[in-house]
């Protein structure tokens, strides 16, 4: 079971807790009509899958309810990161 | 046999028990366990293997036990397949061998018409010859140890949830080392000391009547542990009698704990836990988990009174008995001189068998020889002779004739063989690293080629090994090893300590200087050499294994099942890689392990659940209006852990008379429903409306305030995944209905489009669920009740319309009221603060009498609906359903600007195929039929083309209705379709249906105005 840190609640909490919310930064398309089937089916159906260091959005079911984001290993599945989504938009912005 | 007290004993012969085991009463002491107090009483046969039924006697001293399986206790108090060698004998003690080596066994009996069962053999005879069906409950009846509980178990059990900084796995030498580091090291840190057996020491104890310094490293050792768990804010636990089984991810261990002795711990006091689970979350693992001996092989090594050495001097020097008199010692290292040693020590006369060859002799066999034990080097053990068990053993020279990496027939058998008498023969082929719990979570292993044995990788992040699971087997060097590791652990946790590790001294007086294993093809090749022995695996079920092509380890695993037994192969798997290593002609190393899972040992179902049995094991939850569906008799089902009134039986009806009643009045005159558990989501902020029509896939822009909506769900997929009423209670104010099962994820998924997509949305959620409570008022005389009861608002269906809502007080109370309804009859819901739902239900109960008004559960509710075709997302719909699928194509929105969700998927060319499972109503040619829900639609050529997902009696229409997905079904009405049922004592039967629309009662929706 994973110890996660909520970066609302600011603590380590079990897993239990929490709930996964598949692969993060995938945005939805700003304008669906105007995708061929492929492209929608890429953003619906299909996600990276990797081996390594993965991104992924997790949400404090039990806790604070809120969603964030996760920058686990898929492979010693050790959680190298937390963060909220205003912190990404933030570095991403600068 | 009972030795004479000694000094490093631990049993206590003033403290004298009485138990029974398997049927017969015996005598034993405190600080026996249940093996070692039969061994004192000479009991010899303890189980029947597996699948041939021959006798078993004990062959290790702890959780490596492979045959000692028993049941303790009877009643609510039983527990089946405990080893007897981990538990601690009590007095009134009961238990009975797992399978009963006195009785006749038909495993024995078949034995000579088969000779021996080869792997696969149930397989090859029975299942190719087609006659498994016949023979399968006999062999089911026999294969297995024990039964199963068949009443309740009184005890309780508790989960403690620990954190520290430091947990150490093993209490003997190297654990107690590392804790004692640990806690002289850092004033801050925090140790869990964990250790299987009921006293501190582990194996250190067999040193004490040969080695004085030892005796008091450990006195002294052990007073300090207790001065840090003794003194105030400790920052020691000690776990004794706990085995850590388990190793999950982000360490987080789980530790069994039986307490104390095992017995009863029922007190008048109270009742407090059999065995305690233990759930740690440490930053740091010191592993001192130790070692396991390995048998040797030969012939018929299965036989009663062949034990491992190592065992051996365990029971003599932790409790003071022994199996035999005459003894042979038989091994590839120097641990057998060891026990010969202490057993010269109770004057127990024995001889040696070593396969290595005489020269460069150790201390300790040269001080065997001088004590006058008769020793034979480079001599093997060919065979052990006698029926059930051993009387002597057939030995003869051995040689060594190749080294590695060239293993084939590295040994030869040479000269001629001899017979020495004996009545326990003691063998040791080496130590096992316990590296289980390591393995658990990723943790890897590697082929050690000095100490022969597979061990822990060697570094991992957070965690140590020390002592003989670090393959150090001489305990001064434990202790040296252990403070060198815990040392590493310090500085890990960011204390300032300085890392100075100490030599270790590397004395010959090490077990893990070991020879190879012996493994001569001579010696393989014949039968009856065991491996696994609780699975009956022999060598040449591997060797027919790697012919038949399973040559991985994995497979030869899987195909022989050794290691699958509940001691998890603790002795003989290392011993079946390298017989395999022998056969496939590779070094052990490639041949590798097989994988390492927990639980490490068995765990009680009893200690996984915890106190989360009976009414605790899933959260209840009740309406406020609960106790008055208990005074009206309801039944009651769980939706969603919601106990909902499933119908009201009255005067000794059955459920169909129930409902037809039910239904009938709700049709003609008044019936009333208790709505609370619908989820409700309250929606604020002035961008509730768009966000409403982002998740919705119709239109809620023009929705006025004081109207109500149907909404349909979908993910992006286009699969529709809830559905119910919105009202909207002012331009920036929405109370959402979901499913009662679906509520909280609708109510998650609503929180991910806020928080991740559209964070600039200004919108609140808040689930308001448990605020409300909710009377339906729902029949034709509707209308009359509700003005009765509110006065204060218009009910005229004129100003007051369907789908429409209006503030009001009902009964002098509050409240919301929604006309909607899930019926087709006039219907009103009334939502008033939670706690008023009893007064209002009792209210509307007893103001309703004029009209015979009728409280109805869930059932009749479906069937109403089901008569209006409306769906339940769910029951007629499974997460592969679109709107278009469930004839819904009236609610998507065709001009809403905001590509809504799922409806790009709605365009997608597979969802518009006329193929899909679509939705439409079944009417079975024979009227009083009712199809079973699930039942399979089917063609012509017998292939499934859809299935009932709703079936019930109508009352109101006297004939059965059924909805069901149907392949293209909306293009195929009116056609006769077959369902296939399973009739009682019928068989098979297929029943013809005409395919109609879902709608089957008020087609054109007349009823929805009630009576004036
Ligand atoms: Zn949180």
């Amino acid at each position: 079971m994973f110890s996660i840190h909520c970066p609302y609640c600011k603590e380590p909490r079990d897993q239990n807790e929490f709930s996964p919310a598949g692969e993060a930064f995938i945005a939805r398309p700003e304008n669906p009509e105007a995708l061929s089937d492929e492209q929608w089916a890429d953003y619906v159906f299909y996600r990276t899958n990797l081996k390594g260091d993965h991104w992924e959005q997790w949400v404090h079911t039990s806790g604070c309810r809120k969603y964030f984001l996760v920058k686990r290993s898929t492979i010693s599945h050790e959680v190298i990161e937390v963060a909220t989504f205003e912190e990404i938009d933030s570095e991403n912005a600068s | 046999m009972r030795l004479e007290k000694h000094a490093s004993s631990l049993v206590d012969y003033t403290q004298p028990l009485s138990f029974v085991f398997n049927n017969k009463a015996y005598k034993g002491f405190k600080g026996d366990t249940l093996a070692s107090a039969l061994v004192a009483n000479d009991v010899l046969y303890y189980a029947r293997s597996f699948k041939y039924g021959r006798k078993r006697g004990i062959i290790g001293a702890g959780v490596e036990e492979p045959n000692a399986l028993v049941s303790l206790e009877i009643g609510g108090r039983y527990t089946p397949n405990m080893k007897a060698t981990e538990i601690m004998l009590y007095d009134g003690l009961s238990a009975v061998s797992s399978s009963n080596p006195h009785s006749i066994d038909f495993r024995a009996m078949i034995k000579p018409l088969h000779r021996f069962m080869p792997a696969g053999f149930y397989y090859k005879t029975f299942i190719k010859q087609k006659v498994w069906s016949i023979v399968e409950d006999r062999l089911r009846s026999l294969s297995g140890f024990s039964k199963a509980p068949l009443v309740t178990d009184e005890d309780v059990y508790d989960h403690i949830f620990q954190h520290t900084e430091v947990l150490v796995i093993g209490g003997g030498v190297a654990g107690m080392s590392a804790a004692l580091e640990v806690l002289s090291g850092s004033k801050v840190a925090r140790v869990i000391l964990v250790d299987e057996r009921e006293n501190l020491g582990g194996e250190l104890t067999n040193e004490f009547t040969t080695d004085q310094t030892a005796t008091l490293w450990f006195q002294e050792a052990k007073g300090k542990l207790q001065k840090y768990r003794d003194e105030d804010n400790s920052r020691l636990k000690i776990l004794t009698s706990a085995t850590a089984y388990a190793w999950y991810d982000h360490n987080y261990i789980e530790v069994l704990q039986t307490h104390g002795t095992g017995q009863s711990m029922i007190h008048e006091s109270g009742q407090t836990a059999r065995k305690v689970l233990h759930k740690i979350r440490t930053k740091e693992v010191i592993l001192a988990t130790g070692a396991h001996e390995r048998p040797m092989l030969f012939e018929t090594n299965d036989l009663a009174n062949i034990m491992l050495s190592q065992s051996v001097r365990r029971y003599i020097n932790e409790f003071n008995v022994v199996a035999g008199k005459e003894i042979v010692l038989y091994g590839n290292n120097d641990s057998i001189y060891n026990t010969a040693i202490d057993l010269s020590k109770h004057n127990i006369k024995s001889k040696v068998v070593d396969v290595r060859a005489s020269g460069n002799e150790s201390e300790i066999i040269l001080e065997a020889k001088k004590i006058g034990i008769e020793v034979f080097q480079g001599f093997a053990v060919l065979k052990a002779k006698g029926k059930s068990r051993v009387t002597g053993v057939e030995i003869s020279q051995v040689e060594m004739q190749a080294k590695p990496p060239h293993w084939k027939s590295k040994w030869r058998i040479t000269g001629d063989t001899k017979t020495i008498n004996c009545d326990l023969l003691a063998t040791s082929g080496g130590f096992n690293p316990v590296v289980h719990l390591d393995c658990h979570c990723g943790g890897k292993t590697y082929f050690d080629e000095t100490s022969q044995s597979f061990l822990p990788q060697k570094e991992r992040k957070e965690r140590q090994v020390c002592g003989a699971v670090n393959s150090v087997g001489f305990w001064k060097d434990a202790m040296i090893d252990a403070k060198n590791k815990a040392q590493l652990t310090l500085s890990s946790l960011g204390e300032e300590v300085e890392v100075t590790p100490q030599k270790l001294t590397n004395r010959s007086h090490n077990y893990f200087n070991v020879d190879q294993f012996f493994t001569p093809l001579e010696i393989l090749n014949k039968p009856k050499v065991f491996i696994d022995l609780q699975n009956d695996v022999t060598t040449l079920d591997v060797a027919l294994s790697i012919r038949e092509g399973y040559q991985s380890i994995e497979h030869i695993k899987r195909y022989t099942a050794m290691g699958f037994g509940t001691d998890q192969g603790k002795t003989g798997n290392i011993n079946g890689i390298a017989v395999a290593a022998e056969f496939l002609d590779a070094p052990m190393s490639e041949v590798g392990t097989t994988t390492f899972r927990p639980a490490y040992t068995g765990v009680d179902f009893g200690a996984m659940a915890g106190r989360e049995v009976g009414d605790f094991f899933d959260p209840q939850r009740f309406t406020t209006i609960h106790d008055s569906h208990v005074n009206s008799g309801a039944k009651f089902e769980v939706v969603g852990q919601w106990y909902r009134p499933w119908y009201y039986p009255k005067n000794g009806e059955d459920i169909h008379q129930a409902v037809n009643r039910e239904c009938r009045a709700v049709r003609s005159s008044l019936g009333m429903m208790d709505a609370s558990t619908l989820g409700k989501i309250d929606i604020q902020g002035k961008d509730a409306r768009e966000f409403l029509s982002r998740v919705y896939t119709n239109a809620w822009m023009k929705l006025a305030p004081g109207s109500c909506r149907y909404g349909l769900m979908c993910n992006e997929k286009g699969m529709i995944i809830d559905d119910g009423v919105s009202t909207c209670i002012n331009d920036h104010h929405f109370i959402m209905t979901t499913t009662t099962g679906g509520a909280a994820s609708v109510y998650s998924t609503l929180e991910m489009w806020l928080q991740t997509e559209w964070s600039h949305l200004d919108v609140h959620l808040s689930s308001v669920t448990d605020q409300f409570s909710t009377v339906a008022v729902v029949g034709p005389n509707a209308r009359k009740l509700m003005n009765k009861l509110c006065p204060d608002v218009d009910f005229d269906s004129k100003s007051f319309k369907f789908m429409q809502w209006r503030p009001g007080t009902v009964c002098g109370v509050e409240a919301r009221i929604m006309r909607i309804s899930f019926s087709g009859e006039l219907a009103y819901e009334i939502n008033i603060a939670a706690n008023y739902g009893r007064f209002i239900w009792d209210e509307v109960a007893r103001e309703g009498q004029e009209w015979n008004i009728t409280p109805y559960g869930t059932e009749s509710m479906h069937v109403l609906r089901a008569e209006k075709g409306f769906i339940i997302v769910g029951q007629d719909t499974d997460g592969s359903m679109t709107p278009m699928d469930v004839n819904m194509n009236w609610i998507l929105a065709k001009n809403k600007p905001f590509s809504y969700i799922g409806r790009r998927s709605f365009s997608v060319s597979a969802l518009n195929s006329n193929d899909r499972l679509q939705l439409v109503g079944l009417l079975t040619k024979d009227d009083q039929v009712v199809l079973p829900e699930g039942a399979h639609i089917i063609s012509n050529k017998g292939i499934s083309i859809g299935y009932v997902t709703s079936s019930y009696y109508s009352p109101v229409l006297g004939r059965s209705i059924a909805l069901a997905q149907l392949k293209g079904g909306l293009s195929k009405m009116s056609e006769t379709v077959l369902v296939k049922i399973v009739q009682e004592k019928q068989g098979l039967k297929e029943i013809p249906c005409e395919v109609s629309s879902s709608v089957f009662y008020d087609i054109n929706g007349e009823k929805v105005d009630g009576n004036e």
